[in-house]
Formats: C-alpha cells, sequence, structure tokens
C-alpha cells in the first residue's frame, strides 16, 4: 500500500509539472514584438530572402523580436506550429490543407509565389505519362507533397485513376532527386521545382513530361504563407506589421531587379546570372495572390486525401487576402 | 510475476497518457488519447496496411540478421583458429563497431541505391560487429581446462567447437544476439524512415514517415505500439526461452 501511494504521489507530482509548464510555454508566445517565421530553403521563398535583408519588418514594427527558421520539410514547418514554436509558416498548399483538415487552427494569410514544377524523365522514349511502365520509378519529395497531389492529377486526367502511379513512387529530397535522375539507375523520373528543375533540364538526354499546370489545368499559387489563429488574433499588430512588410518586399523586387538580383545571389550564394535566369523564367512570379486553394481541396477530397473541404473561402483565408479566382 | 509487472506497469503508463490527454492541456495533434491510437491501430490492421508493412519489415530484419550473425561467427572461429586471422578481427571491430550504420547511410545509397539491398546492408552492419565482439569475447574467457580436457579426450577441429567452445561462451553468444537484434531493429526503422517506399512497400519506418506526413498523430503511435510488442516478444519467447534451455538448464547462471 506505502508502494502504491508513493506511485501515485511521483505520478500527480509529474502530472503538475508537465500542466504547469505548458501554460508558461504559451504565455511566452503572446509577448506582442516576438515573431518566428519558418521557411523551407529555395528560391520560391526569395521576397522573404529580401524582406531579411532589407530589415523591413524591423521598419515597420520596431523593437520587433524576429527568429527566421529553415526547416528541412513542411511536416517540421507544421509540427513546429502545432508545438507553438513558430507564428508564421510558408508552405505549399496540399500540405497547408491537410493540416487543416486534421484539425490545425490556422489560415493562409497571403500567396508568396508562383513557380514551374516539372515532371523530368531520363528515359528518351518516354513521352508522356502513359508511357511509364511498371518498372519506372518515380521520385517526390514525399507523399502528400503538392508535386506527388499534381502527378495524381494527372494520373486522373489520364486514366481515370489518381492513384494509378502511387505503387511507383519513391520519396526523395530534391538533391538526391536530382543525383538519382542523373545516375539512372534507381528512378526514371523525378517531379521537381527549379533550381533543380532547370539544371536536369540543361543536362542532355533528359525531358519534361508534364509541368504543374498542365496536370493542374490552370495555373496556381505555388508556396503560401499560413499564420496560426493564435498569432492573428492574440498578436494582430505584429500579424499587420508582417503583411505589410511582406508586400514592401514584393513591390521592392519590382521595381529595382537589380539590386534584387544582387541581394539574392548573396544570400542564395548563387551567381548574378543564375539568378537572373531564375527570376525571368516562364511562370516565376512573387505576388500577394492566393490561386488553386478550392480546386487542390475539391481534389484531395475526392480522393481521400482530406475529409472535407471548406464551406467558404473564408474558413481557410484570413481577410483582405487577394484570392485569385 | 515478472509479466504481472509489467502489466502493472503498462496499465499504469497507460492511466497516466489518458488523464493527460483528457485534461486537454495537448491538443490531440501532440497527443492522442490512448483510445484515439487504438482506434488507429485497430483500423490500419483492419486495412491490412500495419500488418503488411510489419512482415516486410520483419522478412529484412531476419534475412539481414541470419548473414549478419553467419559471418560473426565465421569469423569469430577464423579468429580463435588463426593468430593471424584473431588480429584481423581485432581491427576490424575497431574500425567498424564504433560507426554508426546511420552515419554510412549517404555512402551506402552511392553505392547500393536506395533500394532493399541498402536496407539489408544496414542491419548487417548494426548487427554483426556486436555478435561478433561478443562471441570472441566469450570465446576467449573459456577456462583453459576446458579445452585441455577436450584435447585429451581426443576431441578435435568442428566438433570441439560445437562441444565445448560454444557451449561454453552461450551467455556471451546469447547477449551478442541480443545486443545484434536492438542494434538492427533500431537501425532497420531508422534507414526505412529515410528510404521510402519502392513499390508501396516501406516497412513499419516508412507507415510512420507516412502517418506524419499526413498527419496522423494517433497512427504514428499505432506504429510505435506494433515496435514494443515485436520487442517484448522477442525478448519473451526468443531469448528467454533460449536462456532456458541452454545457460539455465546447463546451471550457467546463479538463478
Amino acid at each position: 500500500m506505502k508502494k502504491l501511494s508513493l506511485i501515485l504521489s511521483i505520478m500527480i507530482t509529474l502530472l503538475s509539472i508537465i500542466l504547469s509548464g505548458c501554460t508558461i510555454g504559451n504565455q511566452q508566445n503572446l509577448e506582442v514584438s516576438k515573431i518566428s517565421v519558418a521557411e523551407q530553403f529555395g528560391l520560391a521563398y526569395a521576397p522573404l530572402q529580401v524582406m531579411k535583408e532589407l530589415k523591413l519588418l524591423e521598419k515597420n514594427l520596431p523593437g520587433v523580436e524576429v527568429t527566421w527558421k529553415q526547416l528541412g520539410n513542411t511536416a517540421a514547418i507544421r509540427e513546429a506550429m502545432v508545438a507553438k514554436e513558430v507564428d508564421i509558416g510558408f508552405m505549399a498548399i496540399p500540405p497547408f490543407l491537410i493540416g487543416w483538415d486534421k484539425g490545425m487552427d490556422w489560415r493562409i494569410f497571403s500567396g508568396l509565389s508562383k513557380s514551374p514544377v516539372g515532371l523530368v524523365v531520363n528515359n528518351p522514349h518516354i513521352k508522356s505519362i502513359k508511357d511509364f511502365t511498371g518498372k519506372d520509378r518515380i521520385a517526390v519529395p514525399q507523399p502528400g507533397s503538392v508535386q506527388h497531389i499534381l502527378l495524381s492529377m494527372a494520373c486522373e486526367r489520364e486514366f481515370g485513376e489518381p492513384e494509378r502511379l502511387d505503387n511507383q513512387l519513391i520519396t526523395l529530397a530534391h538533391p538526391d532527386g536530382m543525383n538519382a535522375l542523373f545516375s539512372k539507375n534507381d528512378i526514371t523520373a523525378h517531379f521537381t521545382a527549379p533550381p533543380y528543375l532547370t539544371k536536369e533540364l540543361e543536362v542532355e538526354g533528359m525531358h519534361q513530361i508534364l509541368s504543374g499546370s498542365e496536370a493542374m489545368g490552370k495555373d496556381f499559387t505555388f508556396i503560401v504563407g499560413v499564420s496560426t489563429s493564435n498569432f492573428h488574433d492574440k498578436n494582430t499588430k505584429a500579424y499587420k506589421a508582417f503583411i505589410k512588410s511582406l508586400n514592401e518586399a514584393m513591390a521592392y523586387m519590382k521595381q529595382n531587379r537589380e539590386a534584387t538580383q544582387i541581394l539574392l545571389s548573396k544570400a542564395y550564394e548563387m551567381s548574378e546570372e543564375e539568378i537572373e535566369k531564375y527570376m525571368t523564367l516562364e511562370g516565376v512570379s512573387y505576388d500577394n495572390s492566393v490561386a488553386g486553394v478550392p480546386e487542390f481541396a475539391e481534389f484531395m477530397k475526392r480522393n481521400g486525401y482530406i475529409s472535407k473541404t471548406p464551406q467558404s473561402i473564408n474558413e481557410i483565408l484570413w481577410e483582405d487576402v487577394n484570392d485569385e479566382k | 510475476m515478472m509479466k504481472n509487472k509489467k502489466l502493472f506497469w503498462s496499465f499504469l503508463i497507460i492511466l497516466f497518457w489518458q488523464v493527460i490527454s483528457m485534461s486537454g492541456t495537448f491538443s490531440s495533434l501532440i497527443l492522442p488519447s490512448p483510445y484515439m491510437v487504438i482506434k488507429a491501430f485497430l483500423e490500419s490492421i483492419m486495412r491490412g496496411e500495419l500488418l503488411n508493412e510489419t512482415m516486410y519489415s520483419l522478412i529484412i530484419i531476419l534475412e539481414g540478421l541470419f548473414i549478419g550473425t553467419f559471418f560473426a561467427f565465421l569469423l569469430a572461429l577464423a579468429s580463435i583458429r588463426y593468430k593471424i586471422m584473431e588480429d584481423f578481427v581485432e581491427t576490424l571491430i575497431a574500425i567498424a563497431h564504433p560507426l554508426p550504420g546511420i552515419a554510412l547511410l549517404p555512402l551506402i545509397i552511392l553505392w547500393f541505391g536506395t533500394g532493399r539491398t541498402s536496407v539489408v546492408f544496414v542491419i548487417i552492419h548494426s548487427a554483426l560487429w556486436p555478435i561478433l565482439l561478443n562471441t570472441t569475447t566469450g570465446f576467449r574467457t573459456i577456462p583453459r581446462i576446458f579445452t585441455d580436457v577436450g584435447h585429451n579426450l581426443g576431441v578435435r577441429g568442428i566438433h570441439l567447437i560445437s562441444t565445448i567452445y560454444i557451449p561454453a561462451s552461450m551467455p556471451f553468444i546469447i547477449s551478442g544476439l541480443r545486443i545484434g537484434w536492438a542494434r538492427a531493429w533500431r537501425a532497420l526503422i531508422s534507414a526505412e524512415m529515410i528510404f521510402g517506399a519502392v513499390g508501396g512497400k516501406g516497412g513499419l519506418g516508412w507507415y510512420i514517415f507516412k502517418q506524419r506526413v499526413f498527419m496522423d498523430t494517433a497512427g504514428m503511435f499505432a506504429a510505435l505500439i506494433i515496435i514494443v510488442i515485436i520487442g517484448m516478444l522477442v525478448e519473451d519467447l526468443l531469448f528467454e526461452r533460449l536462456e532456458a534451455n541452454t545457460i539455465e538448464k546447463w546451471g550457467m547462471t546463479v538463478k
């Protein structure tokens, strides 16, 4: 009996430590002048680099303490936002919808960029996704990624079976996928975005058989900015300052092309020519419009990736979002 | 008695877990309740997915462990037979044993690609060295008088090994197998989480990763339950029986 009461008292102590520890964590996040932002690596996130370098947020919200995190994949950003470590995150639309469907309290506040994405093959005989045999392997960054969803959309259109190629997918991060495509051992095709897409297409023998907008049937926003309700509701000043700074960064990029290229070439450690080539690539644009959410949501619901679609677009967009119909 | 204790503690941990999740401090995305986990577990079993992935992982690990154990014994035997091999094996262990299999992954991908072969290679690497190290230590600590008695009775070659070396170093061999199994199991799950699926099959590690990208936290816990169950079964059914039928039966333990 003594033993049991000892155990119980230990458990109760542990329990109270866990529960009290959490409330302290919450309070810290409510301080007005702290923002934590998570992004991934790549030129699709360029306006954020401009914002960082020009210190636009610091200008619009004096005294702000901003933390920029660069995480390896979307799942990590989502997890950091659930854990309340990150207020604002940037990602593609399908991973956002998966989180929303699972009950995450967050919405899109802005578009960030449009970008070409494409399916590149290393076998000259493959001209369309119809030519894949059961032996061909296709690399995508991960299941549920925008590339995977786009491939399923194309399969639905061609075969009427969205999951047709699912058993031939292999998960590789962009750089690994590119190397595997070049080595021709493991995979036949790689669904990727610039700079990997442009690098792959420059190599002889590689060609693109499907683009993102072909798969979707229209243009869509590649990366969107997402904010937790907690941050939007309780930290309105910082939320507004962030959007203002982001819009200023995009305007700066349009008005000062050369200065932007110099700035980005430093941030990405790439030559100015490479940056220029990418910025002028067809399909690349940086603006705050959000396009493609209803199309993604409807497709993902129809095929069981998510369990519901938003009743109205306002369930997943914050107010004043530039919603491109 | 042991089993009852384990059951008691498991029950207490689950109760504790249920209380925390019911307190509402954490969203179910962070800590789903035991009920949600059991539901996800049963659903995934019904779909056949979890069992398929488990079978896939088990077959791969058996394959890797079998090859790893085979080579470990081969090297251990060679090292007691020939002095020159003994030095060689010692050097090999010194080089390879401290290297985590996962640290070798980038190299292994370069050499064998991202397929099944690479996972098997990681398992062999994880299991081989601890088994080899324990077996050679076991062989080396056999009292001289045992082998001398064997020689006097005219036992030679393979008979000397099967009737004296192996039984006399059984405690070492079993603990080597235990460590080898645990290391291989961990390495397998980690490797599967990194490699991804080929042809829709990727094992338990892949299953966990897939639940992660689709944000199914309860599903991730379901896979962890399977891993725990397998670990307990192997310990109780395999190793404890092996011990009971060998070292305990032969009176090598204090029990």
